[in-house]
């Protein structure tokens, strides 16, 4: 057979000692993905990420709607984080359109963002949970994610996909009452997410199972171009909200969580860390936030930006979302490019879980904060 | 074949009704009766007390008191009711049937959920029902290269080891299936199958995730059983007999987890190893390898080793039990039954009905098995939490536990007895 | 012994979470009561008013059959079409209104933020399930009726922890 192969097929070779598993997108592992690795005994000899499942061409489809019919589109790679998958894009286009989002808005904003980081974190954190044999901790953290999910839903309609952001400031404003039910669900919140560490990060079979696997030292984080919570777990001080702030982020009192081993454990740790983090920003946002005000800009009917191109990022709970917009006069942006954390740090996988024990697959494996979706878009 | 359920209509349905008893009524005309009328020819009625044993003067009998409480009396002791129900597999199947059921709801409540709660009406008391009634109703379906006779023999191989394990347990005084001399060594030799099951069921399945499952199951299995044997010596050493019962009988003063806890400790995580518990789930490590050796077995043969795997869960606690906390040894809770009923008979209302031999089962036990239910059920309890605590533990770790550090506890713990039965504290001869 | 302890520790904080009240939402006998009556835009403030984003309902004495809800609906969903009615009303001299597929919808309420007369709300109402797709598309005369919902089941916290009740 000297026909080349269409991608993703492989021919396995019969080999005595080698062998290929597909931990395909049908695995209760994997995620929507595949991981083609080849195992001897129970070392991983090579690990052959294969993205691309659920891509759906959004970067595409975005060149065909304007700036307004977008949000609904392009909050669809992560439907749980959507405020933060739409806050770069918003930026962008409110900097093309030359638009001026009130004080109140960007509170709000910050409000949501970091309610969006709970969401996704604590589904992440479940099904780290699930994946390394822990099923409370997949039952805990999705259960307390109904609470931030319950605000998420007050605020903006909906529970996923909230479609809240628009350039110009957020759609609607916060309901009666929100300041007071916000602030006693996060201090219930904190109060969970600290007794999460008696029962999974204080664990000695958790720790036993994570510590020393899949190493990333500090120079390989930088060398490997990685974000995130991955890049903070192995000793770099890199946070978008810090370094390049945004909206009302220099006004706020960030606390960057730097981990130094950047092992499996404290690529799991961190998330956890940030999230405590994210209490005290939803506390401080909601005490300095002016008590009134709009928080919508009127704007004129098919706005057009000029020829001009732009790049705005965030920090969402994967890494860095960059969004870069190209604009050529037209209501239709020319082109929309997404930078999503969990696609470049995907380059590190191969790297790790060569020569680990096929144990610590997925350890390593979701410890990247790896989302199929929205690698793919 | 699935089929979209079509719409409910009262014609069809009543229409099936019928089907169902017109073919009820012809199986039986023309099938019973002359089968019943062959096998009435081929046997003798039996003549009893000058008469003949009809099959109505037998519905008499049976329902008459004075003539069928001796007859279930006796009915007790076989050795058929032995094995089938009492302390045998249907007593084992009911405690496993409970387990699962406060399993899932234990494991729920741990995790601020309800558990099963709308099959049956009262907090999902019919769920095992309804998921028994599932597996048996779906399809089995066998991998085209599967080596065909292993694959289906090895989970039925699987419930008859662990039936075969339960029939060693002594539940109440006199009660044990089979009395054997060496009941501690047939316990140890039964267990010594469940490896070969495990890997033969994974082996034939022809398929990489359950032979990576199987290699991890025969590796788990192996390594921790020298443990359990070696933490179960410290008991034998103090009591000087292989014999379950009579281990029992020789704690009736103290338990003997009091002076061997470290022996208790060793053989609770080793039987946790053994059931392929979490955290010792490698065998069946869903996110990893699907699910291990159980991947390719569909319906009622995962049935079947799901009974098996409970059943096994009652019995290594029963031993637990019978080795560390007593057995059926505890203070008499049960009254002794009033004398009016062993002379006179019960008087319900205005009729009095005279029956001989009337209490059909002992005080004693009664409260022998009161006693070893609550304690079995305590030990099952501490089994069931780590599930809700625990992730899994990875396969160098497991070994080096149950290799090295299982061992070495063990023979503190055998050093630990012998130190006090020659010191002449335990023992026979001894102070207690 | 750290591994003793923290085993110990882990059990502990297990058996301790048995008093601690279960967390889940009897759906469908308990349903959650939402902040108010629905997602809602003030033209004159040019904002939105908090509220859940469900079914739609329309207003026929406010709807002009201006179709702006079928634009904004473009490029999104495509799941607004423009129908005729036999309605007679002053300002709606087409008599057209909308018919929303919510085989289709994706509920992200940019219609609602279109409309410049207040006529197309979006209500409570998430329970549209049915049995074929063609009982999905709601005519100007089923979104006319203002749905029934008895939700009234809200996130209560206590010391011995959060319950739905």
């Amino acid at each position: 057979m000297t026909a080349r192969l269409p991608p993703g097929l492989q021919l396995e070779k019969v080999d005595e000692r080698i062998m290929t598993l597909n931990v395909g997108p049908q695995h209760p592992g994997s995620g929507h993905m595949r991981l083609i690795i080849q195992v001897d005994g129970d070392r991983i000899v090579s690990c052959d990420p294969d993205p691309g499942y659920v891509h759906r061409g959004e970067e595409k489809m975005a060149e065909y709607r304007n700036y307004i019919t977008n949000i609904p589109h392009l909050e669809r790679p992560v439907i749980h984080d959507s405020c933060n998958i739409l806050y770069p894009y918003c930026l962008g286009v409110e900097e093309l359109l030359g638009l001026e989002v009130s004080e109140r808005a960007k509170y709000v904003r910050v409000i949501a963002s970091e309610l969006n980081r709970f969401t996704y974190t604590l589904y992440w954190l479940a099904i780290y949970g699930i994946f390394l044999g822990h099923s409370t901790m997949f039952m805990w953290p999705a259960g307390d994610r109904e609470l931030a999910i319950d605000l998420l839903e007050k605020l903006t309609g909906a529970r996923v996909t909230h479609s809240y952001f628009v350039p110009g400031g957020v759609r609607n404003d916060l309901p009666a009452n929100f300041e007071d039910v916000c602030l006693r669900q996060i201090n219930y919140l904190e109060k969970r997410l600290k007794t999460y560490a008696d029962i999974f990060y204080d664990n000695p079979i958790l720790i036993a199972r994570t510590e020393k696997t899949g190493v990333l030292s500090r120079e390989d984080a930088i060398r490997l171009g990685t974000t995130g919570t991955v890049l903070r777990a192995s000793g770099v001080d890199y946070d978008v909200r810090v370094k390049e702030p945004y909206d009302v982020y220099d006004e706020l009192d960030v606390h960057t969580n730097v981990l130094k081993n950047g092992d499996s454990y404290d690529r799991s740790k961190t998330p956890w860390l940030d999230m405590l983090e994210s209490c005290n920003i939803i506390r401080q946002a909601l005490e300095k936030m002016p008590k009134s005000g709009s928080v919508r800009v009127k704007l004129k009917p098919n706005p057009k930006g000029g020829n001009d191109e732009v790049y705005k990022r965030v920090e969402s709970g994967r890494g860095s979302l960059g969004a870069y917009i190209v604009s050529r006069s037209k209501p239709e942006p020319y082109r929309v490019k997404l930078s999503v954390g969990s696609f470049r740090n995907l380059i590190c996988m191969p790297y790790l879980l060569k020569g680990e024990k096929l144990g610590n697959m997925p350890a390593v494996y979701w410890s990247l904060n790896y989302w199929p979706v929205e690698a793919d878009r | 074949m699935s089929v979209i359920a079509p719409k409910f209509r009262l014609g069809y349905f009543l229409k099936s009704l019928t089907d169902n008893i017109f073919w009820i009524i012809i199986l039986l005309t023309l099938v019973g009766i002359p089968t019943l009328m062959l096998v009435l020819f081929f046997i003798d009625l039996p003549v009893l007390n000058g008469t003949l044993l009809t099959p109505f003067l037998a519905f008499t009998m049976i329902f008459h008191p004075e003539t069928s409480v001796p007859l279930v009396k006796s009915l007790l002791y076989t050795d058929f009711f032995k094995i089938a129900a009492f302390p045998g597999f249907g007593f084992a199947a009911l405690l496993a049937a409970g387990t699962i059921f406060i399993e899932r709801k234990l494991l729920a409540k741990l995790q601020l959920r309800v558990g099963p709660l709308y099959c049956g009406k009262v907090e999902g008391i019919l769920q095992l029902m309804a998921d028994g009634l599932k597996l048996i109703s779906k399809e089995i379906i066998i991998p085209a290269k599967a080596d065909k006779p292993i694959f289906w023999a090895a989970p039925v191989l699987f419930v008859a080891t662990a039936a075969a394990f339960v029939s060693l347990i002594p539940v109440a005084p006199g009660w044990v299936i089979a009395d054997l001399d060496v009941g501690l060594l047939a316990v140890f030799a039964i267990i010594g199958f469940f490896p070969i099951i495990t890997i033969l069921s994974a082996w034939s399945a022809n398929s990489k995730f359950p032979f990576i499952g199987g290699i991890r199951a025969l590796h788990q299995m192996v390594s921790f059983e020298i443990p359990l044997i070696l933490s179960l010596l410290g008991a034998v050493i103090l009591t000087g007999t292989l014999n379950l019962s009579k281990i029992v009988e020789s704690q009736s003063n103290y338990w003997f987890i009091a002076f061997l806890p470290i022996g208790a400790i060793v053989f609770f995580i080793s039987m946790l190893a053994e059931l392929e518990r979490i955290p010792f789930d490698l065998p069946e490590a869903e996110s990893e390898i699907v699910a291990g050796w159980l991947t390719e077995l569909s319906g009622m043969m995962y049935g079947l080793v799901q009974l098996g795997s409970y059943l096994k869960l009652y019995a290594f606690a029963a031993l637990f039990v019978v080795l560390f906390l007593g057995g059926w040894q505890g203070p008499m809770v049960v009254p002794p039954f009033p004398a009016e009923i062993i002379t006179h008979g019960i008087e319900a209302g205005p009729i009095t009905v005279q029956v001989p031999g009337l209490p059909i089962t002992t005080q004693e036990m009664l409260n022998g098995t009161l006693w070893f239910t609550l304690k079995t059920g305590a030990v099952i309890f501490f089994i069931l939490i780590p599930r809700g605590v625990f992730p899994r533990i990875r396969i160098d770790m497991l070994l080096s536990i149950g290799w090295n550090k299982l061992i070495a506890l063990a023979f503190i713990n055998i050093f630990i007895a012998l130190g006090l039965l020659y010191a002449g504290v335990l023992g026979p001869g001894g102070l207690l | 012994m750290g591994t003793a302890t923290g085993i110990i520790r882990a059990l502990n904080s297990g058996i301790k979470h048995l008093a601690v009240k279960r967390f889940t939402l009897r759906y469908p006998e308990e349903k959650l009561k939402f902040v108010g009556d629905g997602y809602q835009f003030d033209p004159t403030t040019g904002a939105g008013i908090a509220g859940y984003k469900g079914r739609h309902m329309l207003f026929h004495d406010k709807c002009t059959g201006c179709q702006l809800c079928a634009i904004a609906c473009e490029g999104v969903a495509e799941a607004i079409a423009m129908v005729k009615v036999p309605e007679e009303w002053k300002h709606n001299k087409k008599a057209i209104m909308p018919q929303i597929d919510y085989g289709k919808c994706v509920f992200c309420g940019l219609c609602v933020d279109a409309c410049p007369f207040y006529a197309l709300y979006m209500t409570n109402d998430y329970e549209l399930s049915s049995f074929s797709k063609e009982a999905l598309i709601y005519t100007p005369s089923q979104l006319q009726v203002k749905p029934e919902v008895n939700q009234d089941v809200d996130i209560v916290i206590d010391d011995r922890g959060a319950t739905h009740g």
